[in-house]
């Protein structure tokens, strides 16, 4: 009864202050926690179960109206989200993306790298339906990492393992484009930078860029690394600007122990900056570690999976040389939680920016928590 | 009304040859008949009576119970109508209100009169939580506690071994003033939900109120005033302690009032029903007066005129009248000013024209009104979400799901999900659609010992498998019991024997049945 009690009072503590943190924020509990948060529209979301024990639900939300309003937000009374189409997956659901421009998700996860297609909404119900499942050429038990194109082609770029990477055409199920390679190094993140190439990371670090117009093996990859043991490195890229500009991508890679190399892709011999992250690191799942770009916000970057909370950085200071930075705003929602339960044990999924409004970003937790939040600019308000 | 639409609540339950009315609510959409649920689905030309056993309403909602009075009065009902003791009591002056609305400020003429909704009043018998109210020897109802606003309640109806749960508007969530919905594994055979929410995936309480501390905050930071129409009850209350909790901490000096008539009526409404608020409430009430707030004290007239910062809660809660539409038309010329309001309006209303955005009002007289300051609106209505829904089926344990209040089409989803995670079926009914559940309930057979004996000692008991010819049935229904021979029988015995059987047949289905009923030993 008295630890009720006082978890009360923290929570209303946390609510005051929030009052001066955020413009707008928005606390919802899933009933499954989930993994992905992937944009299907401007005004949705899609969310899925990770659970690996029984069924698992897909679900694509509406935006709280207020959200997306770009008017007079004062007489939206609409602070909640609604489930518009729901289904269900047997297997846990760790990677998931959206065919741009069409009603169709492409999912991943355990027990084995193939790739599961969905549709959105057949026949105007509310169900997302499974329609076929996609194999790499070389079966694993890992599962793929996936990337599709902004363009909208119906093409996914996939893979568990650098040597089973390929492009499927999704209508046609073949392979239309395959690595060349032995390496079994894990696949960390894939980005499609346009229809002929693509960035890879591997869970070691190493990123390379591919032409899959020049069909080959692998080159060497573009940068050197810290070394370490047990370093698992994932990245983020920022915002593609038009394909000729594919080359000259930013990219972010964060490793677990808080390292984040920023590369210019024009000149990948040597990092454009470096930083130490200050991050107390409560999770052994490399899997959930995310680093993204803010599209509306220039320099700034996103980093969540090591805790119960969702560090923001302004990269504009950092310098080649590995320094230690601090934070432009940490948000702690997650690890005070809502009811019952050990608080301090809520681990932050994933996270994904808001592709129009500077400073909202949409995070989970493990512990079924989903946030919106409009975080201040200290800096900018004093 | 109710099957996949929003607002008018009116459910038509049959079972057990009763039949039973749940909720009689109002379309908030429509100004005309529309705005009631359409009972030519019971009879055309005459009064209801003879065809309903019971009306039951869940709460005070208009769209649960604005059609009443036109339902017992215009329509004509004459028997008793089920709430409980603070819906009762609320009722009436939602009612009023709605009416004086609608007659006075539109000048509607074919609506119920104040005295209609007087008389409809005394038809209703106010019942208790948990405790099973016989409406005649055959129909039983019971109500629990359904959270969401004061004196829900969620109604279990029963007929012999058959029942069915209606739930009204529930929340299971508790929040500052009310408890979360309640009921026991009561196994009904259709648990009656409304889905209106189920969809959604609510943000929390605390980040509503967050909200609403951020806006009062930022007006009162500016030298703005702050006016808050509420009803006398729920909201008013949650918002005053939300309040009155955070003033300290957030160091802010700006007085708080509120309209005294609204103390005295809160005030006396939760002595009333002290019972039917949260733990923490009662607490508090039972230490000191529901209103005596370190930071909240009584509201005067002239104070509206006073400079600077304040925050006012005044009645009535949709700016049509009285003190806070009085207190509204001082401040709405000023920009630093704002208005929040916390729930929906009926069409009509200051509240609604505002909301709607509105910036220019008419007032009496032919004065204008610009409307410069701040309008903003707050839902703090609980509601059931999707977690909600599957929390209380799993609760109740009912054979089926019935959902109401959405659309088909967009609650399949939700449809399959109760059905894969309970096993159990889920319909989902439009206006005017009926459906239909098979029950199997079972049906007691007494026999004496002594005819046992006789029919024992007859010789080897019946065998299912063999054919026998049956002689007669003894049909008890109603009363007198007859005995009817056996081909009349299997037209008017209608509990799931198919009317095809032969004789013989019949004959055998019947032996199984008693076959069952034998005693293990016969002496």
């Amino acid at each position: 009864m008295e630890h009720n009690v006082l978890n009360e009072d923290e929570l209303d503590d946390w609510l005051i202050e929030s009052i001066k943190l955020y413009d707008d924020l928005h606390v919802f509990e899933l009933q499954e926690t989930t993994q992905v948060i992937e944009w299907t529209g401007e005004k949705s979301v899609c969310v899925a179960g990770c659970k690996s024990v029984s069924r698992n639900e897909i679900l694509e939300l509406a935006l709280p109206q207020r959200l997306y309003s770009k008017q007079n937000q004062g007489l939206c009374p609409e602070r909640d989200f609604k489930v518009v189409h729901g289904g269900f997956s047997d297997r846990p659901i760790s990677c998931l993306k959206h065919i741009r421009g069409t009603r169709i998700l492409v999912s991943s996860g355990p027990p084995d790298s193939s790739l599961q297609l969905w549709q959105i909404g057949a026949d105007g119900s509310d169900v997302i339906k499974p329609l076929h499942c996609i194999h790499n050429k070389e079966h694993t038990k890992n599962w793929s990492r996936i990337a599709t194109s902004d363009s909208g082609s119906p093409c996914v770029l996939h893979g568990s393992k650098v040597k089973d990477i390929q492009v499927t055409d999704l209508e046609s199920k073949k392979a239309v484009y395959s690595l060349d390679t032995d390496n079994t190094d894990s696949v960390s993140s894939l980005e499609l930078l346009s229809k002929d190439e693509f960035l890879l990371c591997s869970g070691k670090g190493h990123l390379w860029l591919a032409d899959m117009r020049q069909p080959g093996s692998l080159a060497t990859p573009c940068t050197l690394l810290p070394q370490g043991e047990g370093l698992h490195w994932c990245m983020g890229l920022r915002n593609r600007l038009s394909e000729s500009d594919a080359a000259s991508s930013r990219v972010a890679r964060l490793s677990s122990f808080g390292h984040v190399l920023v590369t210019d892709m024009r000149d990948a011999s040597s990092p454009l900056c470096q930083a130490k992250l200050n991050l107390s690191c409560d999770s052994s799942d490399y899997n959930i570690m995310t680093v993204t770009w803010a599209p509306a916000l220039d320099d700034c970057l996103a980093v969540s999976g090591f805790n119960g909370k969702v560090h923001i950085y302004n990269t504009k200071s950092w310098i080649p040389t590995f320094t230690e930075e601090e934070p432009l705003f940490i948000h702690k929602g997650h690890a005070i939680a809502e009811g019952p339960g050990d608080r301090s044990s809520a681990v932050v999924t994933t996270h994904v920016w808001h592709p129009w409004k500077p400073r909202t970003l949409l995070s989970a937790a493990t512990n079924g928590s989903l946030h919106v939040w409009d975080w201040i600019d200290q800096k900018m308000e004093s | 009304g109710a099957g996949q639409d929003v607002g008018r609540s009116c459910i038509l339950v049959s079972i057990g040859g009763k039949n039973v009315m749940l909720d009689c609510g109002m379309h908030m959409g429509y100004n005309d008949d529309r705005r009631f649920p359409d009972f030519s689905y019971i009879t055309q030309n005459s009064r209801l009576t003879e065809f309903l056993d019971c009306v039951i309403i869940s709460h005070f909602h208009l769209d649960h119970c604005g059609a009443l009075p036109y339902m017992s009065e215009m329509v004509g009902f004459d028997g008793p109508i089920y709430m409980t003791h603070p819906t009762k009591a609320i009722c009436p002056i939602l009612l009023e209100d709605y009416r004086k609305i609608t007659v006075d400020k539109k000048g509607e003429t074919n609506f119920f009169t104040s005295q209609m909704i007087k008389d409809c009043m005394k038809k209703v018998v106010a019942v208790n939580l948990h405790q099973t109210v016989q409406v005649d020897d055959e129909l039983e109802i019971k109500a629990y506690y359904a959270g969401h606003v004061l004196g829900a309640a969620m109604f279990q109806i029963r007929v012999g071994l058959e029942s069915v749960v209606y739930t009204g508007d529930y929340n299971m969530t508790p929040d500052r003033h009310l408890g979360a919905a309640w009921i026991d594994k009561c196994r009904p055979d259709v648990l009656i939900s409304e889905s209106t929410y189920a969809t959604t995936i609510r943000d929390s309480k605390r980040c509503r109120e967050r909200d609403f501390l951020k806006k009062v905050h930022e007006t009162v930071e500016r030298g703005g005033k702050v006016l808050i129409p509420v009803f006398a009850l729920g909201r008013a209350q949650e918002l005053c302690i939300l309040l009155e909790t955070f003033w300290d901490r957030m160091n802010l000096k700006a007085p708080i009032y509120f309209s005294t008539g609204l103390t005295e009526k809160a005030n006396h409404y939760y002595k009333l029903f002290i019972t039917w608020t949260n733990q923490k409430i009662r607490k508090t009430f039972v230490q000191r007066n529901m209103f005596e707030f370190k930071h909240i004290k009584a509201f005067d007239r002239s104070y509206a005129d006073n400079p600077g910062p304040m925050v006012v809660f005044a009645t009535p809660g949709m700016l049509h009248a009285g003190q806070s539409l009085h207190i509204f038309k001082k401040w709405a010329g000023n920009e630093k000013n704002m208005v929040i309001m916390p729930g929906y309006c009926v069409q009509g209303t200051v509240g609604h024209k505002i909301l709607s955005g509105q910036k220019k009002l008419e007032m009496e007289g032919r004065q204008t009104l610009e409307v410069k300051m701040q309008v903003e609106y707050m839902s703090f209505s609980a509601h059931a979400d999707a977690k909600g829904i599957m929390q209380l089926i799993r609760m109740a344990e009912p054979r089926s799901v019935l959902l109401v209040h959405g659309e088909a089409k967009k609650m399949e989803f939700l449809k399959q999900k109760i059905e894969q995670e309970f096993s159990i079926n889920c319909f989902m009914p439009a206006n005017g659609e009926t459906a239909t559940t098979v029950t199997n309930p079972s049906v007691p057979v007494d026999i004496a010992l002594s005819l046992l004996k006789r029919e024992a000692a007859l010789g080897p008991l019946p065998d299912p498998k063999k054919p026998r010819t049956m002689h007669g049935t003894l049909i008890v229904k109603d009363n007198p019991s007859e005995e009817v021979s056996a081909a009349p029988a299997t037209d008017r015995v209608n509990q799931g024997t198919p009317a095809s059987l032969s004789d013989e047949e019949l004959g055998g289905y019947l032996c199984t049945l008693l076959r069952k009923g034998l005693p293990q030993s016969t002496g």
